[in-house]
């Protein structure tokens, strides 16, 4: 009973950091998911935290950043994170009707309803899906082939995506070997090249003078702020008083039917479904907060989906999500591998029980619940202003410089550094004029480290 | 977000005197948002600068009384991080933000112009009417049920209207 006491505490002191850290992250736009969750995640793996605290930091960590990353797509009009691209177009138009408050809640509590029918529905498909777990290992190099060419296909590329994986992944492998040679083994620095990629292009283009023409700007960006009404007494709102029961219903059934969907793009279930249930109401002004809700609730539930079940049925990171801002609970060598020696896999899968995946992801949602929800909905504004007027974009390029070069260092000195660069330069690239996406490129490392040994050895025998 | 892509016609009349007093030939538009050049580069050697420096030498001080090497460095990699944070924070007094915050209650303009926009998506906002009485109610209270109500009856009587629609941002 000790040890059950001890992991709780563990969980819930773990969890309530991730979540006021990641409050605070989820303000700033423009801080993409993987970028920012991925590395610190994996400090904590590294650290030495029991795996249920792990859990719980992601878990919340994510769930919160979702939600006050919402700030800053209604009252701003910016996406607080590619993720809320898909919401920017009705909270727009609500925030020109003069109401972006409503945008925002209507947003976060789908997000908080459908966060808590995720994590048990997950945990259910896992286990339905648990019993081919056997064969999905041995298949994993094949499966992870077809999942990468899947994703690139539904990528923005289509066709050039599905093509552009071939050089891509040669560049790992490449990079991969060239390392070894002075007995470098690197993966944080793919995954925070690949992560990081959009900036490290945009940096290299603005020193081209051919570029830099496209990208200068006469003058600053305008945003404006607009007003904040608040409509509940105390400090914490009921999503169920601010969603109607029509919203209520929708967002329960689309949060439900997309937490069995684990390997498409959250992006693409959340602009599907939003078009599924926006193209049913009738009335404006309740289509755009109805299709906020629902948008906003699937983008959480298959977010969670996609972490939860390739986790607990394989092990394995066969998702977007998975394979990028969840990474570390799958891979954190030399704690968490899914290459370790005769192909076996050691990470959450391994240890910790479906049950342990279910209270713990319970209890990360429930605090996610109490820090990040009541704090978007009643300080928004406020933290929409001082972010806006405080932070500027160069101190959080200069942070993120920062990650590139203590991670770069830190895993593998020089060469780290200079192979965060090149993936970075290459992966950005060929996102901008390609629309070869992040998830993409993630799946590409997968095929590298996976696929490529098994197809060298199906060849050369 | 209308405000930041809109072209400026500049073709159309002739180049309007500088009004603000930033500089503007130093303003680009970099990872979603605007920088001033000279700032970022200035930002980039001190993010550089002061992370890595922060991690190498809390890595030279953990080596000496850490006895495992990784422990050691994962150590050092938090303390890295802080200096992340760090330079982040002298970037952030240093350099003022790119940005114009307008605080402005909801224009009549915008509005007018945010319910042609829903109104030609799908050929019509809906009739007030259809709404389940919740949702009425939640329109009353934020002033928008009158808007909505009123701008159906006018299309209802006029199909064409005079553009009321003004750039927005």
């Amino acid at each position: 009973m000790d040890g059950l006491l001890y992991d709780i505490l563990v969980a819930l002191g773990m969890g309530v950091a991730g979540a006021v850290a990641f409050s605070l992250i989820g303000l700033v736009s423009g801080t993409d998911e993987t970028t920012t969750i991925a590395p610190v995640t994996l400090l904590v793996v590294l650290l030495g935290v029991p795996p249920v605290g792990v859990f719980t930091f992601w878990l919340a960590a994510a769930v919160s950043k979702h939600m006050t990353h919402a700030v800053p797509t209604a009252l701003l009009g910016i996406p607080g994170d590619t993720m809320a691209v898909p919401l920017l177009q009705q909270a727009t138009a609500l925030r020109n009707l003069g109401v972006p408050h409503i945008a925002l809640r209507k947003m976060i509590s789908g997000g908080l309803i459908a966060a808590v029918i995720a994590v048990p529905l997950s945990v259910g498909f896992a286990l339905l899906l648990a019993p081919f777990g056997q064969m999905i290992t041995t298949a994993a190099p094949w499966i992870f082939l077809g999942a990468a060419l899947l994703i690139a296909y539904f990528s923005a590329g289509k066709w050039a995506s599905v093509f552009a994986l071939v050089p891509f992944v040669l560049l790992v492998v490449a990079l991969q070997t060239f390392t070894a040679k002075f007995g470098v083994k690197l993966g944080v620095s793919y995954f925070l090249g690949i992560a990081i990629g959009p900036l490290v292009a945009d940096l290299f283009s603005v020193l081209s003078p051919i570029e830099r023409g496209r990208m200068h700007r006469d003058g600053p960006r305008r945003f404006s702020l607009a007003p904040d009404v608040k409509a509940w007494g105390g400090y914490f709102p009921n999503p169920f008083k601010v969603l109607d029961r029509a919203q209520l219903a929708w967002t329960t059934g689309a949060a439900a039917v997309t937490s069995a969907t684990f390997v498409f793009s959250p992006v693409a279930m959340t602009v599907i479904m939003g078009e599924v249930v926006g193209a049913r109401i009738k009335h404006a002004y309740h289509r755009l907060t109805t299709v906020l809700a629902v948008r906003n609730g699937v983008t959480e539930s298959t977010y969670i989906a996609e972490a939860l079940i390739p986790l607990i049925a394989f092990g394995l990171p066969l998702s977007p999500v998975a394979a990028g801002p969840a990474a570390p609970l799958f891979n954190a060598p030399p704690r968490f591998m899914v290459d370790g020696p005769g192909g076996q896999i050691v990470n959450l899968h391994t240890l910790m029980t479906p049950w342990q995946f279910l209270g713990y992801g319970l209890l990360a949602v429930f605090i996610a619940a109490l820090v990040a929800y009541p704090f978007a909905m009643n300080y928004a504004r406020v933290a929409a202003a001082f972010v806006s007027r405080r932070i500027s974009h160069e101190a959080i390029i200069a942070t993120f410089v920062g990650l590139v070069m203590v991670i770069g260092v830190w895993e593998g000195q020089l060469l780290g550094l200079m192979v965060i660069v090149a993936m970075g330069l290459v992966g950005g690239l060929l996102y901008r004029v390609l629309g070869f996406n992040t998830g993409v490129q993630f799946m590409g490392y997968y095929t590298a480290v996976l696929t490529v040994p098994a197809l060298t050895k199906l060849i050369t025998g | 977000m209308q405000g930041a892509s809109t072209p400026h016609p500049s073709l159309a009349r002739p180049p309007a005197p500088p009004s603000r007093t930033r500089p503007a030939g130093h303003l680009a538009e970099v990872w979603g948002d605007v920088v001033d050049l000279r700032h970022l580069a200035a930002a980039v050697v001190i993010g550089a600068a002061v992370s890595l420096g922060t991690y190498l030498v809390a890595a030279r001080i953990f080596a000496g009384f850490i006895a495992v090497a990784a422990v050691g460095q994962a150590y050092a990699m938090l303390v890295g991080l802080v200096g992340c944070l760090v330079s982040g924070v002298i970037c952030a007094r240093l350099f003022a933000p790119k940005r114009e915050v307008l605080e402005t209650a909801a224009d009549p303009a915008w509005r007018i112009a945010a319910l042609e926009q829903l109104a030609g998506e799908t050929g019509s906002i809906g009739s007030v009417a259809d709404l389940p009485p919740e949702v009425a109610a939640e329109m009353k209270e934020l002033g928008l049920y009158d808007l909505f109500a009123s701008y159906d009856g006018d299309v209802a009587q006029t199909a064409s209207r005079p553009q009321a629609a003004t750039k927005g941002a």
